[in-house]
């Protein structure tokens, strides 16, 4: 297995400064888009991407190329952190809390359907089980295959594969009832 | 591929046949070729569902300011490592000219080997005159 990172986490482990940023460069991104699509929170995704970098820089020096990839091993360490992050905030949030709230400002621009289309769905997706909407983050926003997504779930891709369709069926129920405006279904019915 | 192996992907990964595992992805494109007037509205479905996700994509660019927070996160191993190490041989090159000059000075502070008082010196040390232990050979 040809790990694409290999070289840059040995070099950066011993104290290359262009090698670090050029990591920093290639997943920074990608780190915190995956927290943001499992936190739903901006600030959080940031704090959560930045522990996952120190994590890095503290393992970089001892990385030995192994089973996984390292982009997998930063994959899980996010996922990870995100998971105790929801855990304290189910622990300490009330229950109506990340339920979508209509915006009930009047039709006005083809913006305006964008935006609440988004809320709509970004909504629905923070309501599905973490595994669930960790196993969509990965497959539709990071563009993980099957193996590399199961491999980051620790599961095997037929556990993936009931992961991914459990949570878009959710998903399709969950939006089902939005209607035609934010769906843009030409004859007004939700087809999902 | 089967119909039910066909839906079951598509339930799972949607309708874009690019997030469909690398190795089934001919045999369904072959499947939805044949049948997929008679899956149309499953298809439809899934297609729309993939468009809604899409539709909150962004590319979540990163600010400068993080990946500077980050960088500066960093250790620095190089530079402060090297300026440590100099100090420390030098502090270590000084003790050793230290305790050289040490050895050399208290020499001659020492009394010497021919100095009268020396034999008495030892004799206190061990309670008794030297020439006792030479008797017990």
């Amino acid at each position: 297995m040809i790990d694409p990172d290999a070289d840059l986490v040995r070099s950066a482990g011993a104290g290359d400064a262009r090698a670090a940023e050029a990591l920093v460069r290639r997943h920074l991104p990608r780190m915190v888009s995956l927290a943001r699509r499992m936190l739903s929170d901006a600030a959080e995704a940031e704090d959560v991407a930045q522990e996952v970098f120190l994590r890095v820089w503290r393992e970089a020096p001892r990385w030995k190329p192994g089973a996984a990839k390292f982009e997998t091993w930063m994959h899980r360490v996010a996922l990870n952190l995100c998971y105790d992050r929801l855990r304290r905030k189910r622990e300490k949030t009330d229950p109506d809390a990340g339920l979508f709230v209509a915006d009930t400002a009047p039709l006005a621009s083809e913006a305006w359907l964008t935006q609440q289309r988004a809320q709509r769905v970004n909504a629905a997706l923070a309501l599905l089980p973490e595994r669930q909407r960790a196993a969509i983050a990965l497959v539709h926003y990071q563009d993980m295959t099957n193996i590399a997504a199961a491999e980051m779930l620790d599961v095997s891709v037929e556990a993936l594969e009931s992961l991914l369709a459990r949570g878009r069926r959710a998903l399709k129920a969950a939006l089902a009832d939005v209607a035609q405006d934010l769906l843009g279904d030409a004859d007004g019915a939700a087809r999902f | 591929m089967d119909r039910a192996r066909f839906e079951a992907l598509l339930d799972a990964y949607g309708a874009d046949l690019r997030r469909w595992p690398a190795d089934e992805r001919a045999a369904a494109a072959a499947f939805k070729l044949q049948y997929g007037p008679e899956l149309g509205a499953e298809i439809d479905a899934e297609r729309r569902l993939d468009e809604a996700l899409a539709s909150v994509w962004s590319a979540d660019a990163a600010s400068d300011a993080l990946a500077a927070r980050i960088l500066a996160a960093r250790p620095q191993p190089n530079a402060d490592d090297g300026g440590f190490d100099r100090r420390a041989l030098f502090a270590l090159a000084a003790c050793a000219v230290f305790g050289v000059l040490l050895g050399f000075g208290g020499g001659s502070l020492a009394p010497g080997a021919n100095d009268d008082g020396v034999e008495d010196y030892i004799a206190m040390a061990f309670d008794g005159p030297l020439t006792e232990f030479g008797d017990e050979g």
